[in-house]
């Protein structure tokens, strides 16, 4: 396509253009609806988003964590108890919970990353349930099952622009919007560069890797104390939003939903997949919540994502039908199938 | 000093011992080759030097420190490297992507620079970009460069495996039964690479059963079987010993 | 020295996590994947085994069996139309996985919105108790224990006396020999998942008078066969019954002298398994 004397390859800047066009629609949202439900679908979203991204990087290295849940859990108590018992601001204590949830990580992945596949996905579980009946039964800190109530950040002063917490959504959706877009640039560019490489190689060939000098599990404790820091941010920030943690809302079943959303999104884009994943099964969980007819959220969820398991090609999700769909608009004439000269002889 | 040295290396599996009391100088420069029936310990021999299996008993020294004990990324980043007869690839990666995952060795920055693609990383990477280049189109890869590397033949996986272990920058390497699968032809064409690299200034250690690839290039034999040492020298003294002409009764062509 | 009443529900419990395990590690030697619905096969059978005393007035035992086939069908189903397609060549653990986790939310929705929510007791199968010196021990724990005995033996049998329990013993160990020799790896992965689901299916049942049946009872079942496997050893059915023997006692033991963090140290026992000797008692080592 040209544009003056300019020669623009419209193949590969349509998508881009159409991408950042949803980027922006994103970034005015509250402007085009003021719907409270919809733009708390989209934080809660968002907010998930994060965690997935953590298990996705986390699977890079060939572990499948089922514990995710649990690090969001940690950030959210650090951040609960902070700010509600000692009295701390929301953001020094938002940036603690990050901190803490990443040398639980740390702590926690050193120990345990050694073990291989299964085991390790075993001791997540195991972990999740620790932390989950930690939370549940050690009253002093977390007030067990009636959870720790939180209050919202207070408003923040800008010139004459106030920013309240309190009285709407709409600043969470913005800093959500920030925060989703900052791990993703941390998560992007650790997936793109040399050490995300790194990465694959210790999840493809562990033994050829080592052999050619990489230490194993320095590289899968990176992944998973990364992961861990943003995922106990993820957590500190839902709390917030909620205005409430309790030992239910991370347990092992949201940690499998983790998993589910990274899958059905597409493990192959770290980023891309993690948002259309968690933006999918949330909204899809959140809507078939209020159907009618009784229990069909569960079945209809689990039926959801069989399906999309099933159906999608091996190794893809519904991110890269993104890729499939601009491949089918710039489909160039000959890419159509030809009869052979052969089959038209026999005539 | 020898380069390498393992002194009483032993390697019992329970009650089976696969090596025992393997002593062992490899001089730098040399191509020492190491023969032997099969289950003769060759590969066991190679898994503990390169770090996979601990030694049992004895120890490993290479340039005077003692290397036995640590992982094979410690060993392999001081500079001994092996290929593997099997299990050479990364699932899914192209020719090209296994050497540059392969050249973790060969980049000098760190991955924080990688991360944040400083200049440094980037001079870095194009540096070992054109190694990577290089090395492809000495093994005949080249072509195939953007193909899957599963997608390759045998004999030229093979080869991918050689590049791979050259890319690291190997002092010392550790060859493991290189022309397995090979046929005349390529098996040739690794011998005279395998000349170039020793020409390079690497020591090479082959393990073969090849004897025609064997007495072509070695400069020093070492024979095993059953786990011991029963050989060691010049080819010519080695292959007219009575012990190794009856340990290969059968099991060898020549 | 806890009273004989924690040790009877103990020994209940191991019953119970050794059929379950036995299904399990029956499943994992043959088609290599852990069927994380497990639980809920559990669950339903035993919505099979009320509903067919209750609205059918069918006799427990023939229930039971009612039970096991219904749902070992069901079983077999999932294995023909989900399992077999996600376990093909290039497609790694992760897909199987998450679909068989999918399935849990399934089944549990399915089993809501067809039975309902609230529990369900089956108190009147079996009534009754029997008195054994200073304490009495009820006959529907009895009856467990008597059933999974039978169970036992039976499996043994069958995998060790007939030509079907050789072609899965062939096809666990070595999979391509097995095939060599005519045996259908894929009819075996079919059989073995009817069998596993089955036995999940008729513990359920089982233990349907004992607990009450809802739609979300088989979770905690299924997380402990699951450390049964792990004690035992992953792909080894002496495993599983040892397995699921000591995680019945502990996990009744435990909860008796410590009522709060009972499960974490389970938990904590099964991380340190896991790291220590991760094959278990009678697992293949690793490396």
């Amino acid at each position: 396509m040209m544009l003056g004397r300019y020669y623009i390859d419209y193949k590969s800047v349509l998508p881009k253009v159409v991408a950042g066009v949803l980027v922006v629609l994103l970034a005015v949202f509250p402007v085009i609806t003021t719907n409270m439900i919809t733009l708390s679908i989209f934080i809660s979203s968002g907010i998930w988003a994060i965690a997935v991204m953590g298990f996705t990087l986390v699977l890079r290295t060939g572990q499948f964590s089922m514990g995710q849940a649990a690090f969001m859990a940690i950030g959210g108590y650090v951040a609960a108890i902070l700010t509600v018992k000692l009295g701390i601001p929301f953001w020094p204590s938002f940036l603690a919970a990050g901190v803490v949830s990443g040398l639980i990580a740390l702590a926690i992945g050193v120990i345990v990353l050694s073990a291989g596949g299964i085991y390790f996905s075993i001791i997540t579980i195991a972990f999740g349930e620790i932390v989950r009946i930690v939370a549940l039964n050690w009253e002093a800190a977390t007030r067990g099952a009636s959870g720790i109530l939180t209050l919202p950040p207070p408003p923040i002063t800008i010139g004459n622009f106030e920013i309240n917490f309190a009285t709407s959504v709409v600043p969470y959706y913005y800093f959500m919007f920030l925060l989703v877009i900052m791990a993703g640039l941390v998560f992007w560019q650790i997936d793109r560069t040399r050490i995300g490489g790194t990465f694959r190689s210790v999840a493809a060939n562990p033994m050829l890797s080592e052999h050619l000098g990489v230490h194993l599990m320095k590289y899968r404790v990176i992944a998973f104390t990364v992961a861990g820091v943003f995922t106990g941010l993820a957590g500190a920030y839902y709390v917030n939003f909620l205005s409430v943690i309790t030992p239910l809302m991370f347990d092992l079943w949201k940690s499998i939903q983790i998993m589910m959303m990274s899958i059905v999104g597409g493990i192959s884009s770290i980023v891309g997949g993690s948002i259309v994943g968690a933006l999918v099964l949330y909204t899809l969980g959140n809507y078939l919540a209020r159907l009618p007819i009784f229990n069909i959220q569960y079945l209809l969820f689990g039926a959801a994502v069989v399906l999309v398991v099933l159906f999608l090609p091996k190794g893809t999700g519904l991110v890269d039908l993104w890729g499939k769909f601009w491949h089918k608009v710039f489909r160039e004439p000959e890419e159509y199938e030809m009869p052979e000269e052969a089959d038209m002889a026999v005539e | 000093m020898s380069l390498l040295e393992l002194n009483g290396l032993t390697k019992l599996f329970g009650k089976l011992a696969a090596l025992e009391d393997i002593d062992l100088k490899i001089e730098e420069g040399e191509v020492l080759s190491i023969v032997g029936p099969n289950g003769s310990g060759k590969t066991t021999l190679i898994n503990i030097v390169s770090g996979y299996y601990r030694p049992s008993r004895g120890t490993i020294l290479f340039n005077g420190e003692k290397i036995s004990g640590l992982r094979p990324d410690q060993i392999a980043s001081r500079g001994i490297v092996r290929t593997f007869q099997s299990n050479v690839l990364f699932e899914g990666a192209t020719v090209l992507e296994s050497m540059i995952i392969g050249s973790f060795l060969q980049y000098k920055t760190k991955d924080w620079q990688s991360i944040v693609e400083s200049k440094a990383y980037k001079d870095d990477h194009e540096r070992v970009v054109g190694k990577v280049i290089e090395l492809l189109k000495t093994y005949d890869i080249f072509n195939d460069i953007f193909l899957p590397a599963a997608g390759l033949s045998h004999g030229y996986q093979r080869m991918l495996g050689i590049a791979m272990a050259l890319i690291a920058n190997p002092k010392v390497l550790l060859l493991d039964e290189p022309t397995t699968g090979m046929n005349h032809e390529e098996a040739m064409f690794v011998v005279e690479n395998i000349k170039k690299i020793s020409e390079q200034g690497v020591t090479v250690v082959l393990i073969e059963h090849n004897m025609k690839v064997v007495l072509n290039i070695a400069t020093r034999i070492v024979v095993l079987n059953f786990g011991n040492k029963i050989a060691d020298g010049k080819p010519e003294e080695v292959m007219n010993k009575q012990e190794v002409i009856e340990a290969y009764l059968g099991t060898e062509t020549i | 020295m806890p009273p004989a009443g924690i040790w009877v529900d103990g020994l209940v419990q191991s019953c119970i996590y050794m059929t379950m395990a036995f299904g399990m590690v029956l499943v994992f030697s043959i088609l290599g994947i852990l069927n994380w619905a497990h639980g809920q096969f559990y669950m339903l059978g035993a919505f099979v085994v009320y509903y067919a005393i209750t609205a059918a007035g069918i006799p427990f035992p023939i229930s039971l069996l009612v039970s096991g086939v219904v749902v070992g069908g069901l079983g077999m189903l999932v294995e023909k139309f989900v399992i077999e397609r996600l376990t093909a060549p290039g497609y790694g653990m992760l897909y199987v996985t998450v679909a068989t986790l999918a399935l849990i939310f399934f089944f549990e929705g399915a089993a809501g919105m067809a039975f309902g929510l609230m529990d369900k007791g089956l108190a009147t199968v079996l009534p009754g108790v029997l008195d054994v010196g200073s304490f009495s021990v009820s006959y529907q724990k009895i009856a467990v224990v008597i059933f999974t005995l039978v169970i036992m033996v039976i499996m043994y049998v069958v995998l060790n006396r007939t030509k079907v329990g050789l072609a899965i013993r062939a096809a666990a160990q070595e999979p391509v020999a097995a095939s060599l020799y005519g045996i259908s790896v894929g009819r075996v992965s079919l059989i073995v998942m009817g069998i596993g689901c089955a036995l999940a299916a008729m513990a359920g049942g089982i233990m349907g008078p004992v607990h009450s049946v809802n739609p979300f009872m088989g979770r905690i079942p299924m997380i402990m066969s699951l450390l049964a496997i792990i004690i035992g050893g992953l792909g080894s059915l002496t495993g599983a019954i040892v397995g699921g023997i000591i995680l019945g006692l502990l996990n009744s033991v435990i909860a008796y002298k410590i009522s709060y963090f009972s499960e974490v140290v389970l938990f904590v026992l099964v991380i340190l398994v896991l790291l220590i000797r991760p094959q278990g008692l009678f697992g293949a080592p690793a490396k």
